[in-house]
């Protein structure tokens, strides 16, 4: 019954990740661009939530809201200061487009780790648990508390998401701002306004991951640089930009993973993702849901 | 028409020139500097200023923006090593051993990625370049792993290496010079501001695309293996993503699209980071803010400043 404690416990993971790479896709449905500071997000989350706990007394569950208020306030900042060129009006800047929006962000990525190194120092620290169990058998299933829980909130979250992007009227502007900007703006939606409120959404779920990985991880200032590799994969692997896309290959490659670190090499994981990555961008760009006839 | 041309020819040569000049005044750096220690540093610089060069003729010639040359000059490092460990090939065939495996998974590469580009590229040469760091990382038997591998030296001496290092800096930037004069450099600047448009024109995309890959992995490679029989140790922290960072933030400071820009953006970087390591190791803080501003707001970089 090995196969079943890896499966469920691989699905876990993939929600987790699930977490990460919505915020991606959203990010590259509208703007076409990688962010390469996603993994700082998370690592921002879980560091408010781990020295909120610790430093300051707070109790776990008002940690968390906090993670998720710094990494929205994260997403925001970054949008206004380092993104507008990429869409206001900067006309000559649209050959290098691409090329700017990966220095910034990798450059800003560099930047947070650094910060965090030198101003909290490079040591990992262990975040309190939500919830205090020990490890126990559910069946032949593995589990502890911790990940229960931040399983069902990252489900909570992620289907709170999907009700939002589809129902809201915010959510349904995003969806038009993905689909095109120009028109959107036409049709009398704050484009600069979503884009805005997207890399709040991103930042915030990204800060909730790592705040809610925090017990499990102990975060250390590079933390970020893992999951965000595996949210590359996973928003390729889910067609770049698709939400819905990115949630069922996060947990797809969740899965996968748990797998293959079992059954085929535990220290070649981290390459089997982005192998996967690779081989789906030549053979097939669009995603394993995508639409046809995207430009690549 | 032929006045742009002209325009052009004047830039580079002026480019050229500058560049000859910064290489002529590092020549003469030994004749001050005589602690081992300052001048290894100035090696490392010189080390990052042909992977500079290297990466700046894919991402600032031919529009192709990868973020793999720190895996290239590991991997060219690690030809150099792993020759001599399992084969004890000396460095005379492990160098250019070095140079012709870079070019040659730098042309397959290429080849692969042709059809991509912008965030596509980017992530595709990043899971190369990962994917190549887990695989030499973790292959104990064959590579040693993380322990390294250690490396035959080709001369005792600094100032000797100080030379070789800045012979070869002469030399690439010589031949891309000239490259950037011929019709290679025409095509590539064509590719990079038009692809369509080039291809239109009748220029073999597909052939100079990857041409530009092939070079660019073999300057990098040529770095690398040079830089592992200096240390006499490599390791894969050499194709660490952090150094390909450090790659793009010097040629972004030093202004991307020029050849003198990645040498001097490569020389100030690494010699301020050491400087400023020694005031309390705040250099990656310092460079990514100013990679950040120089991207936002002076996009020509510090070269472009002076147009």
């Amino acid at each position: 019954m090995l196969a079943l404690d890896l499966f469920v416990n691989g699905l876990i993971f993939g929600l987790f990740y699930a977490l990460m790479a919505v915020g991606l896709a959203m990010i590259f449905g509208v703007l076409k661009v990688v962010n390469f500071a996603h993994g700082e997000f998370y690592m921002v989350g879980a560091y408010t939530y781990v020295l909120c706990a610790m430093k300051l007394g707070v109790p776990p569950w008002v940690a968390l809201p906090l993670a998720a208020v710094a990494g929205a306030a994260l997403g925001w900042v970054v949008e206004r200061l380092l993104m507008r060129p990429l869409y206001a009006g900067y006309s000559s800047w649209s050959i290098m487009k691409d090329e700017y929006a990966v220095v910034v962000t990798f450059g800003l990525s560099l930047l947070l780790v650094n910060l965090v190194d030198k101003i909290v120092g490079p040591y990992p620290y262990r975040g309190p648990s939500l919830i205090e169990t020990s490890r126990f058998a559910l069946g032949p299933v593995m589990l502890n508390g911790q990940k229960l829980i931040a399983a069902a909130i990252s489900i909570g979250l992620l289907a709170g998401l999907a009700i939002f992007i589809k129902r809201s009227l915010w959510g349904r502007q995003i969806q038009a701002v993905a689909q095109n900007r120009l028109g959107a703006s036409l049709a009398g939606i704050d484009a600069t306004r979503t884009t805005s409120l997207i890399f709040a959404i991103s930042g915030l779920l990204a800060a909730l991951a790592g705040a809610l990985l925090a017990p499990l991880i102990n975060p250390s200032p590079d933390v970020g640089a893992f999951p965000a590799i595996k949210s590359y994969v996973i928003v390729v692997l889910g067609g770049m930009g698709s939400i819905w896309g990115a949630m069922i290959a996060a947990l797809l490659l969740g899965v996968l993973e748990s797998f293959f670190a079992v059954y085929v090499s535990y220290d070649y994981r981290d390459a089997f993702g982005l192998l996967i990555l690779i081989l789906v961008l030549i053979f097939r760009p669009q995603g394993l849901i995508g639409e046809k006839g995207r430009e690549v | 028409m032929s006045g742009a041309r002209n325009l052009w020819d004047n830039r580079l040569r002026a480019d050229f020139r500058a560049a000859l000049a910064v290489v002529a005044l590092l020549a003469f750096v030994p004749l001050f500097v005589s602690s081992p220690y300052w001048l290894g540093v100035l090696i490392v610089s010189i080390y990052f200023a042909l992977l500079s060069l290297g990466w700046n003729l894919l991402a600032g010639f031919t529009g192709q923006f990868s973020l793999a040359p720190a895996a290239f000059a590991m991997l060219g490092a690690y030809a150099t090593g792993l020759l001599n460990y399992h084969l004890k090939a000396p460095l005379a065939i492990g160098i250019p051993a070095a140079i012709a495996g870079t070019a040659l998974l730098g042309w397959l590469l290429g080849r692969i990625v042709l059809r991509l580009k912008g965030p596509y590229l980017a992530l595709t040469t990043l899971s190369f370049a990962e994917i190549a760091r887990v695989i030499i990382g973790n292959s104990y038997e064959f590579t040693r792993g993380d322990q390294g591998l250690n490396v035959p030296t080709l001369m005792q001496s600094r100032v000797g290496y100080y030379y070789l290092f800045l012979a070869v800096l002469l030399a690439t930037l010589v031949a891309l010079y000239f490259l950037m004069r011929a019709r290679a450099g025409r095509f590539w600047l064509a590719i990079r501001d038009d692809a369509t448009g080039a291809e239109s024109r009748g220029i073999d995309v597909v052939r100079y695309k990857t041409l530009a890959f092939a070079l660019s992995c073999a300057i990098c490679g040529l770095a690398g293996s040079l830089y592992g029989t200096f240390s006499q140790l490599v390791s894969p922290e050499l194709g660490l993503l952090l150094q390909t960072g450090l790659v793009i933030s010097m040629v972004v400071i030093g202004g991307i699209g020029t050849l003198t820009g990645p040498v001097i953006g490569a020389l100030l970087v690494y010699l301020s980071s050491e400087w400023l390591r020694s005031v309390g190791n705040i250099q990656l803080i310092v460079f990514s803010i100013v990679v950040i501003v120089f991207a936002r707001f002076m996009r020509t970089g510090l070269w472009g400043l002076t147009r």
